[in-house]
Parts: structure tokens; C-alpha cells; sequence
């Protein structure tokens, strides 16, 4: 039986006009989501608008603040949020901003925010729906704490296909390798697990999928859940590093895209989701140990011998970037220097064009493959003031928020 | 009958007097209507595609939001086209069409550069306030000939 | 990505708003029912939503005026009435521009009197309207006019 559809309120200012409602709509039912537009009357929109104290001049941003005034009073129902307004619209960045700060403060209601282009397509904003649908209708799976029974986590990622076993709470088994084609390195990297591990496939009582090949994935495994990659490593996160109450930022760089996410009690508040620049992922790392004939492995310990502010970079592109670096190498620049100019450069540009977009509470930790680049991790920690946390295991990240979520579907748990 | 550009665009108000007192508006419907009836991909619920804001790039460079160009589409046509214009500059609350402060901006601004008839004015705040604010518009109105 | 086919294409869709005393939409729906011959006419809480080709619309809208000329008022719509993509049973709330109509309802009694008062007065006894963009700076003879006032 498909559940109710989870009705998502929408507060945002040019989509029609953009060309792409339909496409919020699109990717919203693909979640069983249902896009709706709060009702207000004209003289509480005055109201709300004027207590809010935000003086926008646009019109339909002051709808949107009045809405979100109504539902975060409870006068309008609704499960999640999704707000939604113009790339490069200063003023509605203002208010998409201190609206996704005043929901997340004032309610439990789960928000996300996106700023949208033309070219904005229901691919693009699915993942984030079905975040956002998750945690309205599953806050009681992803309040599982321990992992029970033996459980399977598999992360089919852009870039590398991760596999845990877990049983008792302990990953006891571990396969790695990067992404081919996406069964035949999933098949590969859980028999790698099993055979760590001591099993068979057949010990297994329960199986969980994320990352991009999830669903493919995920029917070749016949696995219980199949859940987008930033509910589950959300949990990870917190659950690895021990910080499953209160607040947490996490963090993890990807090859294909970033996340951001605030989280409270294990739950993904609000979060962000980048994946428009290369130079702003872990591609752009790999591209200069590549031309520093270093191991990927080998940069991070590289970097944190060197001093980046030593090497101009022109800009965070992964083609005009790394061109810099090349200069700086025939200038004279140390490898040293240019390894952790590059670290910097990854960090400085997530740090401005993404974690401008979340409340950084502490602790913040940091996931995924390039969480163990240590020169990467000292960057960000450098610019957002803090010691960052990497917990044990966390390149394995989304196989261990799988496994642990997984665990609430064996049969008699 | 004169082509006249009424702002806010989607104003009830002035679409009404300028019909009434023998002219046509140049309104958000009538742009709206030209999307809904043109033939074309499925773009729910306004028919403006994402080529709209790319038609946009006429009248703003492509740094400008998506939202701006898509709605320039919409009223760029209807400025080129328009021979008088009746402007309330007072007009804060409307919405969807109109919802959006820089496009009000540039609209404004394009009028402005139009060598037409222009009528500025406020919504009235009182009946007498009415009696001239009606008047003014029917005066203009008469002045762009056509049936009185 | 879907074939759009229009539908109703080469007609226009008009709002006939009521803000009345003395016709109610109601009146107004049975009034326009009468004389519709096969133009849709979908009857709302604010006036009716009458759709054809335009000439016919047209018509239909000169006879309702007639009812009470300084209270009806008229504007195009770009959707057909009732269309699902703009009807606030579908979209969970009002439209954007319905809010527009609603701030706009506020004023159109001033609007109505002054239809009215119009037939009623010479039109060159009425003051100009004031501009909004004429800033001028106080008068010098204004000016001097208070300063004499005060000193008296």
C-alpha cells in the first residue's frame, strides 16, 4: 500500500517564471511528495510580511516570508518545506537564507533550500526531495541508534563503491574499489565484505543501498532500504564519531558533488548539495596528485608540509586552477606548497559557495573518501575555526549509515 | 484604440478603465493567453519553458535571474508593442506576474525610455481621491484618440 | 518531455468582477445565461469567468455592464475557466495574483465613485490627480504665502 504523500509547502519566487514548476512538481511525486502552496489571506501576508521584519521590496518573496510565518506557527499543515528562488537574485538569497535559519529554529519541520537556474531539471532536485520526504516520514527509522543483527551497507558512488558488513553494532567487514560498471563493483565490493567479514551472503538479514546507483543497486541486492545519501550519511556521521545527540555539521566533499548538512539528534535539519564545479570536489585533488606523481593517498600528508598562501591561484577551476598550480611548479613553487594550495582551494570554495548556505554548529565532521586527505581537512578546519572531527571508517561513510538503518528492517527487530 | 501598457500589469483596475473608456490593455492575461494557446512541450502551469528565459537574453543579459528573463518574455514583446502607458507607482501588493521587484524595475524603466504617452499615478486612498484618480485616466485616455 | 495541445485556442477568457450593493454574482450568472448562446460562463465567489470568441464575449460583457455600470469591472485571464493549473483546489492555495485582486478589491470603491461622481460633475471642476514623480520642492511663493500667514 503506498503511503499517504507527504505534503511538502513550497515558498519561493520565480519558478513558474523560470520555466521549471513543473519540474519541482516532477521530482517531488517521484517521492510520493505533494507540492503545495499555502493559503493566506491577503491581510495576514500583510501582517506576517511586517512582523517578519525582512523589508524585501519583490512581492512574491514577501508571500513566501508570510508563509513560512504560517507554518511555522502551525496555522498552515505541513510535513516538510522546500524553498525555492532565483540563482543569483541577491535579495531573494537574503530571504531564502533567513528563512531556511528561522524554520529550522522555530519548528521541526524539515527544510530545504535551492537556488535555481533554467536548466534546473527534476533529476537535479530529486535527491533532495526524497531527502526531504525520508525525514518527514521515516524520523523513527532514522532514530535508530545501534546497529542489531548482521546488516549489509552498500554505497554505489560516482566515483567509488563502498561496502560494510555490520553485526552487533561492529563493522566487521569492509570492501573499497572505484566504480566501473555499477553492479559488477557492487557485487565485487560486498563479496570483498562478506569474505572479511567471515560470511556468506546468506547470514545477511538485512540490506541497505545509497549513492547514485542505489536503485540498480538496490534490486540486485533485493536490499530493505534504498534510501538518497544524505539522510544515511547523516547518520553515519554522527553515529561513527558518537555525536548522535544534540547538533553536528557534516561535511563531505564527493567526487561528483558536496554535501552539507546541519544536524540535530541524528536528523538532517537543513542541508545543501553542490555539484556544479569539478574544481570544488574531490576531482580536482585527485588531478593534482596526478601532476604531482604522488599518490592520491600521499597528498594529504604533502600538503600538511607545505603552506598554500605561497602559491597564487588565479582561480578554483578545475582546468584554470590546476593551471596555476603548474605555473607555481615552474616558478618554483615546493610540491609541498602547491599540494596544500590546492587542499585550500577544494575547502575555500565549498566554504564559500556552500557552507554559507547551512549554520555551521559544532562539532563539524567531515566524511567520505576525501576526509582522510588530511591536508583537506585542515583547510576547512582553518577557515570555519574549528577542529574538525573524521570519525574511524569514514570513507565508508554511506555503507555504515546504510547498514545501521538497515538493521530496523529485520523481520523480528 | 490604443495599445496601452497598464502597470502593475496584472492590475483589475486599470485593465477595466482602459477598456471601458474605449482602449486596449496590454495586461499579464494577454501574454499568459499567447503561452497557453501556443502548441509546443508541456511546461505546467504557465507554458513558459525554459526557452522562455532564454528569449529573456533580449532584454537581460544572462547574469540576470532566470525569473527576470522568463518574465521579460512575457512583458518585453508587450512594451515593443505598446503606445501609451498608464503606471501606478505605488503598487506593492501584487503578486505572481508582477511578483518580482527587479523585473517591476526594469519594466518601468524600459517605459520610461519609450518616447509614448505616459500617465503616473497612485492608487487613491479616499473617494475623492478616486473621482481624480478615474478622471486623470479618462483624460489621458481621450487624449490617445479613439471612441471617447 | 510531453506534447503540449492547447485547448480553447482563438478564444479569450475575461473576469467580470461584482463589487456591488445591489447585484450579486448570482444576479449577474442568471443575467448572463440568458444571453450567453454557447459562450462558457463559469460563475465564482468574486463575479463570473466568461469564455468564447472575443466578439461574443464582448457582447455578453456590454449587456452585464449595463446592470450597474460603476460597480462591474472587467479583465482578461490567460487560463480557461477552471483550469486545473491555476485553481486553488489543485495548487493547495490561491495563485499569486489572486492576492493582487484581493489588495485591488480594497480600493475599487473609491473606483466606483468615481465612475459615478464623473457622470455626475463637470470634468474640468475636478483637480488634476497628483503625480507621483513630481517631487518639486516647495513653492517660492507658496513658501512666502505661510511665512506671511505665520507672522500675521
Amino acid at each position: 500500500m503506498t503511503p499517504p504523500a507527504v505534503r511538502i509547502a513550497q515558498l519561493s519566487c520565480g519558478p513558474e517564471y523560470s520555466g521549471i514548476q513543473q519540474e519541482i512538481d516532477e521530482a517531488a511525486r517521484a517521492v510520493n511528495g505533494e507540492i503545495f502552496h499555502p493559503d493566506l489571506a491577503l491581510k495576514s501576508i500583510q501582517k506576517d510580511f511586517d512582523a517578519f521584519g525582512l523589508n524585501v521590496r519583490s512581492p512574491d518573496l514577501r508571500l513566501a516570508i508570510a508563509r513560512a510565518r504560517a507554518l511555522v506557527e502551525g496555522r498552515i499543515d505541513a510535513d516538510a518545506i522546500f524553498i525555492a528562488t532565483c540563482f543569483r537574485c541577491a535579495e531573494a538569497a537574503i530571504v531564502r537564507n533567513e528563512l531556511r535559519r528561522y524554520i529550522h529554529e522555530h519548528s521541526r519541520l524539515p527544510v530545504v533550500s535551492y537556488s535555481f537556474t533554467e536548466r534546473t531539471t527534476a533529476g537535479t532536485l530529486l535527491t533532495r526531495m526524497e531527502a526531504l520526504t525520508t525525514i518527514a516520514r521515516r524520523r523513527a527509522l532514522l532514530a535508530r541508534e545501534e546497529q542489531t543483527g548482521i546488516t549489509l551497507g552498500v554505497d554505489s558512488g560516482s566515483a567509488t563503491t563502498k561496502a560494510v558488513v555490520m553485526r552487533e553494532n561492529k563493522i566487521v567487514g569492509t570492501g573499497w574499489e572505484p566504480t566501473t560498471e555499477v553492479l559488477k563493483s557492487a557485487n565485487s565490493v560486498v563479496a570483498k565484505a562478506l569474505a572479511e567479514a567471515g560470511l556468506t551472503r546468506d547470514d545477511i538479514e538485512a540490506v541497505g543501498t545509497t549513492g547514485y546507483g542505489r536503485f540498480l543497486v538496490g534490486k540486485e541486492l533485493n536490499a530493505d532500504l534504498i534510501q538518497e545519501e544524505l539522510t544515511v550519511n547523516s547518520k553515519g556521521a554522527v553515529y561513527l564519531a558518537d555525536r548522535q545527540h544534540g547538533t553536528a555539521t557534516v561535511i563531505d566533499i564527493g567526487g561528483m558533488d558536496n554535501k552539507a548538512i546541519a544536524v540535530q539528534d541524528g536528523i538532517p535539519g537543513t542541508f545543501t548539495m553542490g555539484g556544479i564545479c569539478a574544481g570544488a570536489s574531490g576531482r580536482f585533488l585527485e588531478m593534482t596528485s596526478k601532476r604531482l606523481g604522488v599518490e592520491i593517498t600521499e597528498l594529504g600528508p604533502l600538503a600538511m608540509k607545505g603552506f598554500g598562501a605561497n602559491v597564487p591561484m588565479n582561480s578554483y577551476c578545475i582546468v584554470f586552477g590546476t593551471q596555476s598550480l603548474v605555473n607555481a611548479l615552474a616558478a618554483g613553487s615546493s610540491r609541498e606548497d602547491v599540494a596544500a594550495a590546492a587542499c585550500h582551494s577544494v575547502a575555500e570554495q565549498v566554504f564559500e559557495q556552500q557552507l554559507q548556505e547551512v549554520d555551521i554548529k559544532e562539532p563539524v565532521i567531515m566524511v567520505g573518501g576525501t576526509s582522510l586527505i588530511e591536508g583537506l581537512v585542515f583547510a576547512m578546519g582553518e577557515l570555519l575555526q574549528t577542529k574538525i572531527v573524521v570519525p574511524h571508517h569514514s570513507q565508508y561513510i554511506g555503507s555504515v549509515g546504510s547498514a545501521l538503518l538497515a538493521s530496523g528492517f529485520i523481520k523480528d527487530d | 484604440m490604443a495599445k496601452v501598457f497598464i502597470y502593475p500589469s496584472t492590475s483589475l483596475i486599470l485593465a477595466d478603465l482602459v477598456m471601458r473608456y474605449g482602449h486596449t490593455p496590454l495586461s499579464s492575461a494577454v501574454a499568459i493567453r499567447e503561452h497557453i494557446q501556443t502548441a509546443g512541450f508541456e511546461s505546467a502551469p504557465l507554458q513558459i519553458s525554459p526557452e522562455d528565459p532564454k528569449k529573456g537574453l533580449k532584454w537581460a543579459a544572462v547574469e540576470v535571474p532566470s525569473g527576470v528573463r522568463g518574465r521579460m518574455a512575457l512583458y518585453g514583446p508587450m512594451i515593443a508593442e505598446a503606445e501609451a502607458a498608464i503606471i501606478i507607482n505605488d503598487a506593492d501588493l501584487a503578486f505572481g506576474c508582477m511578483g518580482c521587484a527587479r523585473t517591476n524595475e526594469l519594466i518601468v524603466f524600459l517605459l520610461r525610455q519609450k518616447e509614448i504617452p505616459k500617465l503616473d499615478l497612485n492608487y487613491p486612498a479616499g473617494e475623492e481621491e478616486g473621482v481624480k484618480f478615474v478622471a486623470a485616466i479618462k483624460k489621458f485616455l481621450s487624449g490617445l484618440g479613439g471612441r471617447p | 518531455m510531453k506534447e503540449y495541445a492547447p485547448v480553447h485556442v482563438g478564444t479569450i477568457t475575461r473576469y467580470v468582477v461584482v463589487e456591488s450593493f445591489e447585484v450579486t454574482p448570482q444576479d449577474l450568472a442568471i443575467r448572463a445565461y440568458e444571453i450567453s448562446k454557447g459562450v462558457m460562463i463559469k460563475e465564482t465567489c468574486f463575479g463570473l469567468t466568461i469564455m468564447g470568441k472575443e466578439e461574443e464575449v464582448d457582447r455578453i460583457i456590454d449587456e452585464l455592464r449595463r446592470v450597474d455600470p460603476a460597480h462591474i469591472f472587467v479583465k482578461d485571464r490567460g487560463f480557461p475557466p477552471g483550469d486545473a493549473r491555476r485553481c486553488r483546489s489543485s495548487l493547495g492555495g490561491a495563485r499569486p495574483g489572486f492576492h493582487g485582486m484581493e489588495f485591488e478589491m480594497t480600493v475599487i470603491p473609491y473606483i466606483s465613485h468615481g465612475i459615478e461622481e464623473l457622470e455626475k460633475r463637470d470634468e474640468k471642476s475636478i483637480p488634476e490627480a497628483k503625480n507621483p514623480l513630481d517631487r518639486r520642492t516647495l513653492d517660492v511663493d507658496h513658501l512666502k504665502k505661510i511665512i506671511d500667514a505665520q507672522e500675521t
